[in-house]
């Protein structure tokens, strides 16, 4: 017994109480959701900080006598001479499976009330974007389900595409239908078990949006069952700028999981207008200079560090891809501003939603002559190939011509052929909102227009023609709709087969 | 008219002149304020309020306050300063406080670091893992 006591005494005695060593500052200001930090010597750039009370912090400037701070949260319970840590931590947000049908905010903390996120994994918000040796070029397809898109500016996966636009022009109508027909596809290859499928997992960021916006669209996606294979990020109006600047960086972290985990992912920024000027407030309450329309002089490189996150990488690499959809909003069709004209430049390639097409009923309201898809179209199906090679073009003959019509001169009988031919491909391309259109279906309605089976319906009647010859295939004919899809191109027999069942159709048609 | 961005820097010119193989000396620093003050520039007042704020921090950069619940014994004292000058080189000015808000322990703060073994450290550690 007496052994044991004494060495217990001199285990007592050996031990050493252990002060951790920290390293902490003092609130000089607050105000605006920043805070200037007195101290703190060995502050990390985008270091989390603790700023007490339970309030994190975000070190984003390091000066020469203090470090500027953006507030996490909410800041009201802040005040001068309060105590800043350092963490040691970079700001990270959870990632994984276990985000997906959830809506989080730049935290990654839920905000739907589903209880907590299941996610044992962290990836920092900031982080660089996969090497050149990493990349692959882009060569498989993102359906969208809209004609026009899939057709004459196909997406590849791990491209970036611009979705430009004036406000109320159909911007966010193309992404949720994206997001919906990625959510059909994946539930059609689950039910049918095709091993050979990859899913498409979506991501949607929400920056600087109404909350009824949001609330709107996450409605949308749950009635059309796409939210088991979604996740939303959600800054809102009401979020702090610092919130809204730091939300698709959040986005892409979890969008770059999947990636890195040889998974596919999409990700839309809605919009990159809003997160600018919510940059710009952040800068200029950190008193940085201003340059160009008061934004600071790296919202370039804002955009691109971002936005260059998205890649296709090799299968070295996992073989994953990250495709970003980033929205701009234009102001009177000004594509020339600043934030449009950096966006247009840093993506491959960008759809131009014009307001004038969509009043004329045009919808989606797509320019075909300022829309282009840089790399989209080594990625695009070989059966779509074949049939739509030659549609933009029409369409843009179409366009110049229909312009030389309205002066009301005598057109030959040539010209006459190209404004019709061109009135009925628009008529075909109009499609309504959230109603996305399998690409076996697409292909073998845009045969039909290309082979002259529309040539003699009346151009108020080819949409009620093309609706009538899809459920026509639907419900007739649905072994060569997966024949098209199984065969992924169009062989003569397959053609032969197309032709067969059009002129069929065509018996029956009135 | 000169900006605040100018005299700031100025300001920071005139502080960089009273280092001393990187330490502030105090004479220089003396020097330069009354310098200053007899030139009578106009934006003086920003010069010498900004450059009072820098050698403030320098200051509190080269401070280290030792807090403890109970007064330390000489050889304790002595200990720590030893460890401390071992940690951050002479020149650091060492000031011991008596603190019984810690309960027990020690807490010493130089420059922005922080090493605390205090009992109210301990106990606030506690709490936030509840």
């Amino acid at each position: 017994m007496a052994d044991l006591l004494q060495e217990i005494e001199a285990q007592i005695a050996g031990a050493k109480a252990t002060a951790t060593k920290q390293n902490v500052g003092v609130i000089r200001e607050v105000g605006d959701g920043v805070a200037r930090v007195e101290g703190l010597s060995d502050a990390m750039l985008n270091e989390m900080l603790d700023l007490g009370h339970g309030i994190a912090g975000l070190a984003l400037d390091l000066d020469e006598t203090e470090v500027g701070v953006v507030i996490l949260g909410e800041y009201t319970q802040l005040e001068e001479g309060g105590e800043v840590r350092t963490t040691g931590k970079l700001l990270q947000v959870p990632v994984g499976k276990g985000l997906l049908g959830r809506v989080v905010n730049m935290l990654g903390e839920p905000v739907d009330g589903k209880g907590p996120i299941k996610s044992d994994v962290a990836y920092p918000v900031e982080k660089m974007a996969p090497g050149i040796i990493r990349r692959r070029p882009v060569s498989q397809p993102v359906q969208t389900g809209i004609m026009a898109i899939d057709s004459m500016i196909p997406i590849g996966r791990g491209q970036r595409e611009l979705i430009i636009g004036d406000r109320s022009t159909g911007k966010t109508t193309i992404c949720i239908d994206t997001i919906i027909n990625q959510a059909r596809l994946n539930k059609a290859a689950e039910a049918a078990n095709d091993k050979t499928f990859r899913p498409l997992y979506s991501i949607y960021v929400a920056i600087g949006q109404k909350q009824s916006s949001i609330a709107r669209t996450i409605a949308v996606l749950e009635e059309a069952g796409a939210m088991p294979y979604t996740i939303i990020v959600a800054s809102p109006a009401a979020d702090s700028a610092t919130n809204q600047y730091l939300a698709p960086f959040a986005g892409a972290a979890m969008g770059e999981w999947f990636m890195d985990n040889g998974m596919d992912a999409l990700i839309v920024f809605d919009d990159l207008s809003k997160h600018a000027v919510a940059y710009r407030q952040v800068s200029l309450v950190l008193k940085r200079p201003s340059g160009r329309e008061a934004y600071p002089g790296d919202v370039f490189y804002l955009h691109s560090r971002l936005l260059e996150r998205a890649a296709r990488v090799g299968e070295k690499y996992g073989n994953g891809s990250l495709t970003a959809l980033p929205i701009v909003e234009t102001q009177a069709g000004d594509v020339s501003a600043y934030i449009p004209t950096n966006v247009i430049s840093i993506t491959d390639g960008q759809i131009y939603l014009e307001t004038d097409l969509f009043y004329q009923g045009v919808r989606p309201a797509i320019s075909v002559g300022l829309s282009v898809s840089r790399v989209g179209s080594e990625a695009q199906l070989k059966a779509m190939k074949q049939v739509a090679g030659q549609v933009k073009g029409d369409l843009a003959q179409f366009r110049e011509l229909a312009a030389f019509a309205q002066f009301g001169s005598e057109l030959d009988a040539k010209t006459q052929a190209k404004i019709d031919g061109g009135k009925r491909i628009v008529e075909i391309f109009k499609q309504p909102q959230y109603s996305p259109i399998p690409v076996e279906v697409q292909v073998a309605v845009i045969w039909a227009v290309q082979n002259g089976y529309v040539d003699d319906v009346p151009t108020n009647r080819v949409k009620e023609f093309q609706n009538k010859l899809t459920e026509y295939l639907n419900t007739r004919k649905a072994e060569l709709l997966q024949k098209i899809d199984d065969e992924k191109g169009l062989s003569p027999a397959l053609v032969a087969e197309l032709k067969a069942v059009a002129d069929e159709f065509k018996q029956t048609w009135k | 008219m000169q900006s605040t961005k100018q005299l700031r820097r100025e300001a920071m010119q005139l502080f960089r002149l009273c280092l001393v193989e990187g330490l502030l000396d105090e004479g220089r620093a003396r020097k330069a304020v009354k310098k200053v003050l007899e030139a009578r520039r106009r934006g003086a007042f920003t010069v010498l309020s900004y450059f009072r704020r820098l050698v403030r921090l320098e200051r509190s950069r080269h401070a280290a306050e030792v807090e403890t619940a109970t007064t330390l014994s000489a050889a304790l004292q002595a200990s720590v300063l030893a460890n401390l000058e071992r940690l951050y080189g002479p020149g650091l000015n060492t000031s011991f406080v008596l603190n019984p808000g810690l309960i027990g322990g020690m807490r010493i703060q130089a420059g922005s670091d922080v090493y605390d073994g205090s009992v109210r450290s301990g106990l606030a550690a506690v709490e936030r893992s509840f």
